[in-house]
């Protein structure tokens, strides 16, 4: 049989969050040899098992529905690769499922986020409509041809919806991601974070999970 | 109330790998503590990626966790940033296991791989929030015990620790921890009678229960029991059948990547060869092997549990394995079916041939290392290297034939009886490997021809034949270096490093230390030293400030020769090996005379009497 490409779609909570992108693709490689599955190793004087991540999820974030790429050389039932992934996966990592890629990485447009912030409620709301009521949202970020450039974020905010928990507010938001132009959900936090701040306004964002992602043309990615 | 791990869990992105300080890796063992009766944490005193490479901690953590009412976790010293947030926060020093604070285990245990991690230990100690002295640690505290190669000497830590354990740990160990929960179940535990009770133990020495004596002139006159039932001389343990001790069969594997991230399988401890500089060699001895079929059978089950993609075989030697070709035979089949990379360090040069080298071409290929330690014949026989020079060509030219274009050498600097020609002699070598090169037709085409040289400093050890030497000075190191900087003509292929001397100084004083160094060692913590092995973290003024505050001489250690009938500080240790058997050993090198290595000839160290047993066969 031919390699066939399967896309696996993982949790990643708990203490997981703590691995780092690099770390996580060592992890998975691991989990994959230990499960035993017939997976595709790359070909030239080091093989590799192969693996591909669509799109990488920052330190600290919780993924619900993470994307990656493998690919197996024999017939095998993507519920058995679940299933024996999932026997083999350390605390905080599950496999949620597994399916043949329908969308190539090129596709993905933007991802949806969810992010608790601590503070009072009622603050909370009012200093986040003030805060994207701003003509500009400007914040520095990291270019890897021009170093630090300064972008604004407003255009690119897309906020879906705000409720509230014990100690203040959930905001739901989705932010351009892919490789036209890649928003980490960190920008929006911590430009919110620096907001409050100069306005004397205590606010902390407790955490933050990617719970989608989504095609340019405004699917969810598969 | 904010919980340990909530507390830890806020600070975390706010440091360089995180992933280190949370647990949870895969294969670590988590209990209900609720269920245990003795909590051991295993501390190295040394960052997470060192610490968690060490073979050593991963046999002990897997014994002591197969006994369902023990637990042990694991604790490394947090990196500086992270320290910083700890003590801010008010989180004490933990184990990544259950995130509880250690100083409510049972016993604190810290491996000593090297003397560099002293102050570590104390560190340590002080994030768990614990007194570093042990004499101001009271019967609700942990047991403070440390094992490891350095403590073999273990003087300039009696301050600090209860208990050392003398040897390989994995039967005395369980006695000691049996002895504890008993004393603890029957309610006749406080510290001190277990302490007395302790050090009737085979192999566990009870610093407290010894006195030291000094002469004028500042050497030691005697070490002597202070109390009755305590052994005059503590022996040290061994195992004696290696296919029959206790090997894990799963490693916890890490999440981020640490400097031996790699399956490991010991394939035999002690060492035949005598090198005279070396303290492996000597106090590891008697020379035993696991057979070829437990090495393989380890290796696939460690290979299956974690994953890995490269495996390791560890030893002193490995080339010195009975059955090694046998042993790598099955291993490649295995290896190579499931695509795992095999390393083989520590390979002689002498046995170093084609087949070997096919061997490893077979598995993805990593540079090749060899360690000739001295740049001429004259000196390497001082040594007792027991290498020639053929075999160092011979060696590169079966590298070079099978296609690497670079090989890496060690060598020591300031070895006893070393001249300047014997430095000059280091980049000869090097010219004459690269001109070996050149000569060949079927060199390596396309590549660069690289040749490095590192250079570490000697550093004279514990029950070694050199334990006599001084090590040489300041100014004379510093001269050696740039000599040998000097003499190389073509920086273009050979490159040369080697190690900051104002770490081996302070290396020779705490290895040949005695408890008077104590003091020191707590001083240089005072003043802020920590991760001393560290070149960016190591501050030679603040130790030698603290040398001073105490008033202790450092060249009184580090720099001056020992009289064969001195009392050494670690005199009271017996490591199975004669003593009369070093000063033949030493008198034999200042004569340039070698000595065979065990297999060929018996130089009767005394080891095969010490511990009952034949070495071979």
């Amino acid at each position: 049989m031919d390699k066939k490409n399967v896309r696996i779609f993982f949790e990643k909570k708990g203490r997981a969050i703590y691995i780092s992108h690099l770390d996580l693709m060592r992890t998975m490689q691991r989990a994959l040899k230990r499960s035993g599955l017939p997976v595709w190793f790359t070909e030239g004087f080091n093989p590799r098992l192969y693996l591909n991540f669509p799109l990488a999820l920052s330190l600290g974030t919780t993924g619900e529905r993470e994307p990656m790429d493998i690919a197996v050389v024999e017939e095998i039932g993507l519920d058995e690769i679940v299933d024996r992934l999932n026997a083999v996966c350390p605390e905080g990592i599950r496999i949620v499922g597994a399916a043949y890629p329908v969308h190539p990485n090129k596709d993905i447009g933007s991802a949806e986020y969810e992010s608790r912030l601590s503070g009072d409620t009622e603050e909370l709301k009012k200093a986040l409509q003030d805060y994207l009521e701003q003509d500009s949202i400007k914040v520095m970020k990291h270019s890897k041809k021009k170093g630090m450039i300064e972008v604004d974020i407003k255009p690119h905010i897309n906020m879906l919806d705000v409720s509230d928990w014990e100690k203040g507010i959930i905001i739901r938001y989705r932010l351009p991601a892919g490789i036209e132009l890649n928003l980490n959900s960190a920008v929006l936090t911590d430009s919110f974070a620096e907001y409050c701040s100069e306005h004397n306004i205590s606010e902390e964002c407790i955490c933050t999970k990617r719970t989608n992602i989504f095609c340019t043309d405004g699917t969810a990615f598969e | 109330m904010e919980n340990q791990r909530e507390k830890i869990e806020k600070l975390l992105l706010k440091v360089k790998s995180p992933s280190r300080y949370i647990g949870g890796e895969l294969n670590s063992v988590v209990k209900d503590k609720n269920k245990v009766d003795v909590r051991f944490a295993f501390c190295f005193p040394d960052s997470y990626d060192i610490g968690m490479s060490h073979i050593g901690m991963k046999i002990l953590y897997s014994l002591k966790n197969a006994r369902e009412n023990w637990w042990c976790e694991r604790v490394f010293a947090p990196w500086t940033d992270f320290e910083e947030l700890m003590r801010e926060n008010n989180i004490p020093l933990y184990g990544l296991e259950s995130l509880d604070p250690i100083k409510d285990f049972d016993f604190i245990g810290f491996t000593v791989q090297y003397e560099l991690c002293y102050t570590n230990i104390l560190n340590m100690l002080d994030l768990a929030g614990l007194n570093v002295l042990a004499a101001e640690r009271d019967d609700s505290d942990p047991i403070v015990i440390a094992g490891g190669p350095c403590v073999c000497n273990p003087e300039p830590l009696c301050d600090f620790i209860d208990l050392f354990v003398i040897g390989e740990g994995e039967e005395v160990n369980l006695e000691l921890m049996d002895m504890y929960e008993q004393m603890k179940k029957s309610g006749s535990y406080d510290k001190k009678t277990f302490l007395r009770r302790a050090a009737g133990i085979k192999g566990i020495y009870v610093p407290s229960l010894y006195n030291v004596s000094y002469l004028d002139d500042g050497r030691i006159d005697k070490v002597e029991p202070a109390c009755e039932g305590v052994p005059e001389k503590v022996t040290k343990r061994i195992i004696p059948d290696l296919n029959k001790v206790f090997y894990p069969e799963k490693f916890v594997v890490p999440f981020s990547e640490i400097v031996h991230d790699r399956a490991v399988v010991e394939v035999l401890r002690g060492c035949i060869r005598g090198c005279r500089f070396c303290q492996a060699g000597f106090i590891y001895r008697p020379f035993r092997e696991k057979s070829a079929g437990t090495v393989v059978k380890e290796a696939k089950s460690l290979c299956e549990s974690t994953g890995y993609e490269e495996l390791s075989l560890a030893s002193l030697s490995t080339s010195d394995h009975s059955d090694i070709e046998e042993l790598l035979t099955e291993m490649t089949d295995y290896t190579e079916g499931e695509k795992i990379n095999l390393a083989l360090p520590s390979m002689r040069i002498d046995r170093f041939n084609k087949t070997l080298m096919e061997q490893l071409s077979k598995v993805r290929r990593s540079g090749l290392t060899f360690a000739p330690e001295a740049g001429t014949q004259r000196l390497r026989d001082v040594i007792n290297k027991n290498i020639t020079e053929d075999e160092i060509f011979s060696a590169c030219k079966t590298a070079f034939e099978g296609g690497y274009a670079g090989v890496k050498l060690y060598f020591m600097m300031g070895l006893p009886t070393e001249t300047d020609e014997d430095i000059l002699g280091i980049s000869d070598l090097a010219v004459r490997i690269a001109d070996l090169y050149y000569q060949m037709p079927n060199r390596p085409r396309g590549q660069k021809l690289s040749i490095s040289i590192s250079c570490a400093t000697f550093v004279p050890k514990p029950f070694t034949p050199f334990q006599f030497e001084p090590q040489i000075s300041i100014d004379e190191i510093n001269r050696r270096q740039e000599l040998l900087l000097d003499s190389v003509k073509s920086k273009r292929y050979i490159n040369v490093s080697y190690h900051n001397y104002r770490i081996s100084i302070l290396e020779a004083a705490l290895a040949k230390g005695d408890r008077r160094l104590g003091a020191v060692i707590k001083r240089a913590w005072e003043r802020g030293c920590k991760f001393d092995g560290w070149d960016e973290m190591y501050r030679y003024d603040e130790w030698v400030k603290a040398f001073e505050d105490v008033g202790a001489d450092i060249d009184f250690y580090a720099h001056r020769p020992m009289a064969y009938d001195e009392t050494a500080p670690w005199d009271h240790l017996d490591y199975m090996i004669d003593k009369n058997f070093f000063v033949r050993e030493n008198k034999r090198a200042k004569n340039g005379m070698t000595t065979k290595s065990c297999r060929e000839q018996c130089s009767g160290c005394g080891v095969n009497r010490a511990a009952g047993r034949e070495c071979f066969g």
